[in-house]
């Protein structure tokens, strides 16, 4: 049969690769695939460099998020070998190295010389059984922005600490013209369940009963229940309209646009709307860290980095390349030129020039920064092959909460058991 | 007739109609409205700041992969619709006038061919693809289009030569010409209208496709409707560089449908006079 | 088609010939990724899942007890009904319109073809612009009279009617020409006699014209149906298929179980049940179109 067949060829080509015998002694052609982000079309740009450095030619290949998804799906599936390093989001590193679509780097890790001054959690974010499988080149927190004149005008000097307090200045501030507050609602892993997990947490709510130890579906509690209205209560009273389609995209933009007094989002975004250039609000704009709750603060937090495919033909030049676009160099000219704040190399943080860039954008910035990644949990989104699935179907049912089409009791509830169904299936 | 009702009625159907111009304008003269907003008022209505206006997404088109999609999107369109012409047109023909019991069933298949749902079969064409080394080049979605094009092909040509009357094909097969001789001398000539809206409704199938260029192209190969998505990145969607992108995209097929739309009319006509 | 006895039997290897490279090249790009897909939709290939050898109908079985499957089925026959009433309705007022009505505007003929011929992708972008508040310059009119225009994309049945209208913008050129073409091919013969007898123009039209469209306009109705089906760049870049799963059309989800949830095989059934769904609808236009021609 063809597709026995078939398989047979993939199989054959993900042997095939993990004999590959490396060779470097000669200047190789990679071709690097990435999705857009400020970050990665800001390397793009620096390409000449690393020919420079090495002799290799490199072919930065930066497209839309979606595109991306299905194009690394279809190459790894086939074991077509036409990348040699990929952009890996740690959220879905469980599930590439379950798919075996990934090829460790453990030892080559171990041999850098510059190895200690890559962030420990976001390096060890990596490491999946004992392999290291990826360096990280973001680490995106969760963080506030918020308009000081609007809150100052409702008679509110610091902007809210708590989730309760949130809906308290909200009420305050929600007006026609601005509303009070915007966060991610689209549904999606990376979308509505990048933000809602922090006020979930924040609550006491959780995806399992114990992860990692006992996988049981837990979102259905009263914890989990209180989390659920506080954020339904945000959008739907006192957020914009049309807040239940708003992605990161929308959200940004409305900050920017003076369409909402409060936002909160990833950090990389969050210095977007303190540019002048991009943000017509920028001068009124402050920043803060994310609410706590009963069961304390919980950011939401994003780490992504290069990843070598399984069937990446030339493991020594893709390695150089992954150890160059991580550098602390690259990281400082990126951090300067596209206001990139979250870089994953503690020196950059030390760079001077880096430093009073980040002073001009908001003197707190690098401050908040760290004391977000401090208080972020490595799995705040469960680290599990399935959790794209998973992410995606629970990020539906709250959607479908927020729009009035399930009651938040009945969105928990079907988020519970699709979580179940989809672990049972594998 | 009493003359008044008769006003009325005209007034209440040029109303109508200019509803419907403006169902059908609007979209349009929005997205020219948002390429040429700057990013700072785009999010204000264009009656508050209307001589805000701006060049830049120009630029960031021109610096994109985008003129070079839109290259791969023409050459790609472009084989695809000549090959499907050269293939399905003389189909067509042997369908219209050759003799067959199984006309009915080609003329399911064909509809079943273009009705296939892509998303079902890209995994094994991807592996297939793969196999033979068709990724990511101009011949392979080339290849690739001809499914979706190829029944329309045959479909449409089949449709408008069989209006020819067997007549003219006879004598001229009587006058010593070969079959193939007949359709290149006598019956493509005579059946001109239909052959110019298949080729128009092929071209656009594949101008238009999506899905199966998301599937097959790299970066080599991409074509614009792809390329497109690239505007929408994490941290900002390019409102106005998108609109650029769709219309620079729209405007060469929009001469050709002004021109070609009567010929599609008049060749359907032919398939569904009642 | 139009009836045709077939011209001279000698010929019929060359006619053969002729149909030899188009089955060939069907053969190929279409029929084996086809058999793939049916291959595929009996086994069990799930990405992050060993391969087992697990050859049979399961696929087909958990289908019946998929509530999402369900659910994508009725959002899917929403789309497709809906989205056919209003291209058929529009594409018919604007064809009478531009033949009985305003036949001096037939100039404009090749503007209201316009939409057309933007690519899917396009439209969907455009149309998501015009459905997102902060955005729109609806909204920004209507706010000048103090109205807020309820935000579409966020309710169950107002996003269903964003694609909607969204496909109807863009499928209604192509219907518009099919309804003309079918109108200049009714005689006017008849109109002038109805006239002659003292009809109005209105009962001309409802018992005269439209009788006779009736043909052409179930089977365009047919063709538009089992293209809504295949809607994908819409929903794909407007509702990502929310709010919740409210625009999860099957050929969505059949998407969301290949790429996302990697169970490559169940959506393969899926994809393969839309296909025979297709298949049925196909054969009801195929036999459409044979009475049509042969009349």
């Amino acid at each position: 049969m063809k597709l026995t067949k078939s398989h047979h060829t993939i199989l054959g080509a993900l042997m095939a690769c993990s004999t590959a015998i490396p060779t470097s002694a000669f200047a190789e052609e990679l071709n690097v695939v990435m999705f857009s982000m400020p970050y990665t079309r800001a390397l793009a740009e620096l390409e000449a460099d690393f020919e420079a450095a090495t002799g290799h030619t490199v072919n930065i290949d930066v497209i839309g998020q979606d595109v991306f998804e299905n194009r690394i799906t279809l190459s790894f599936t086939g074991g077509s070998g036409d990348i040699d390093v990929v952009h890996a989001p740690v959220i879905q590193l469980q599930r590439w190295v379950t798919a075996n679509w990934l090829r460790p780097v453990t030892a080559e890790v171990a041999a850098m010389d510059t190895k200690d001054d890559i962030l420990a959690g976001p390096l060890d974010s990596f490491v999946v059984n004992g392999e290291q499988w990826g360096l990280p080149f973001l680490a995106g927190v969760g963080m506030m922005a918020y308009r000081t004149d609007i809150l100052k005008a409702a008679g509110y000097d610091a902007p809210p600490a708590t989730w309760g307090e949130m809906l308290e200045v909200a009420a305050a501030v929600d007006t026609p013209e601005t509303a009070a507050i915007a966060m991610r609602v689209a549904p999606g892993q990376g979308f509505n369940m990048f933000v809602y997990p922090q006020i979930m947490r924040a609550y006491g709510g959780a995806f399992f009963a114990d992860y990692p130890t006992d996988l049981t579906p837990n979102m259905n509690t009263a914890e989990g229940l209180e989390g659920l209205n506080t954020y339904m209560s945000l959008m739907n009273d006192y957020g914009p309209d049309g807040i239940g389609n708003f992605n990161f995209g929308e959200v940004t933009a409305a900050m920017q646009n003076g369409q909402v007094a409060m936002i909160i989002d990833e950090s990389g975004l969050i210095a977007q709307t303190l540019d002048p250039e991009k943000s017509k609000m920028a001068a009124d704009i402050s920043i803060a860290a994310v609410p706590s709750g009963p069961a304390g603060r919980s950011p939401a937090i994003a780490v992504h980095g290069l990843g070598m495919p399984a069937d990446a033909p030339h493991p020594e030049a893709s390695f150089a390349f992954m150890e160059w676009a991580t550098s602390a160099d690259v990281q400082a000219k990126i951090a300067i030129s596209a206001s990139f704040a979250d870089f994953t190399r503690a020196s950059v943080a030390s760079d001077q020039a880096v430093i009073d860039n980040f002073k001009s954008i908001h003197p707190e910035f690098l401050n908040i920064r760290v004391a977000m990644l401090n208080d972020a949990i490595g799995h705040y989104r469960p680290l599990i092959p399935q959790w794209p699935a998973i992410g995606a179907a629970v990020g539906e049912n709250i959607n479908a909460a927020v729009n009035g089409i399930l009651s938040p009791q009945e969105a928990l509830e079907a988020a519970d058991q699709e979580i179940a169904d989809i672990l049972a299936d594998g | 007739m009493p003359k008044r009702d008769m006003s009325f009625k005209k007034i209440a159907g040029v109303t109508m109609m200019l509803a419907c111009l403006a169902f059908t304008f609007l979209p349009i003269i929005w997205s020219f409205i948002l390429s040429f907003r700057p990013t700072t008022h785009l999010f204000e209505p264009i009656w508050q700041s209307p001589t805000q206006l701006t060049w830049d997404n120009f630029q960031t088109l021109a610096r994109s992969d985008f003129p070079f999609a839109l290259f791969n999107s023409v050459v790609t369109a472009g084989g695809s619709t000549i090959l499907a012409m050269i293939i399905g047109v003389p189909a067509g023909f042997a369908l219209a006038k050759g003799r067959s019991q199984r006309k009915f069933i080609a003329s399911w298949a064909l509809l079943l061919l273009r009705m296939a749902p892509p998303v079902g079969f890209v995994i094994p064409l991807f592996l297939i693809y793969l196999n033979i080394g068709l990724l990511d080049t101009w011949i392979g979605l080339i290849a690739a289009y001809m499914v979706l094009t190829l029944p329309m092909v045959v479909w449409s040509s089949w449709t408008s030569l069989s209006q020819i009357p067997d007549e003219l094909i006879e004598a001229s097969l009587l006058d010593g010409a070969s079959l193939f001789q007949t359709l290149v001398k006598v019956v493509l000539p005579a059946a001109r209208p239909g052959i110019v809206a298949t080729a128009v409704l092929a071209f656009l199938i594949a101008w238009n496709d999506f899905f199966f260029a998301l599937v097959i192209t790299r970066s080599d190969t991409v074509t614009a409707p792809v390329a497109i998505m690239n505007f929408v990145s994490y941290a900002s969607v390019d409102w106005g560089s998108i609109a650029l992108a769709s219309i620079v995209l729209t405007l060469p097929t929009v001469p050709v449908i002004i021109f070609a739309n009567k010929y599609i009319v008049q060749s359907m006509g032919g398939a569904v006079k009642g | 088609m139009l009836p045709s006895a077939g011209v001279q039997p000698q010929f019929n290897r060359a006619y053969r010939m002729m149909l030899f490279p188009a089955v060939f090249a069907v053969g190929i790009f279409a029929i084996i990724p086809l058999l793939g897909m049916l291959g595929l939709s009996f086994t069990d290939f799930h990405l992050i899942k060993p391969w087992d050898r697990d050859i049979g109908l399961h696929n087909f079985e958990r289908l019946i007890g998929d509530r999402r499957f369900r659910n994508s089925i009725s959002v899917m026959m929403m789309l497709s009904v809906f989205g056919v009433v209003a291209q058929v309705t529009l594409g018919l007022a604007i064809a009478v319109g531009l033949e009985k009505i305003v036949p001096r505007w037939r100039f404009a003929r090749g503007m209201f073809v316009v939409p057309f011929v933007v690519p899917h992708v396009a439209v969907a972008l455009i149309w998501l612009s015009l459905f997102t508040p902060t955005l729109s310059p609806i909204n920004a009119f209507f706010d000048i009279f103090a109205i807020t225009v309820p935000p579409l994309l966020t309710s169950q049945y107002g996003a269903i009617a964003a694609i909607v209208i969204a496909d109807t913008w863009a499928s209604t050129p192509f219907v518009m020409l099919l309804i003309l073409a079918a109108l200049q091919g009714i005689s006017s013969d008849l109109d002038e006699a109805a006239s002659i007898d003292g009809a109005s123009k209105m009962q001309i039209f409802w018992r005269i014209t439209l009788p006779l469209l009736k043909p052409a306009l179930l089977m365009v109705a047919l063709f538009r149906f089992i293209e809504t089906l295949k809607h994908f760049p819409l929903i794909f870049v407007m509702t990502n298929g929310g709010p919740g799963r409210a625009t999860q059309a099957t050929n969505y989800y059949a998407y969301i179980q290949t790429f996302q949830s990697s169970n490559v095989s169940y959506g393969a059934a899926i994809a393969v049940f839309l296909f025979l769904f297709a298949g049925i609808i196909s054969f009801y236009v195929a036999r459409a179109n044979a009475r049509l021609t042969d009349a």
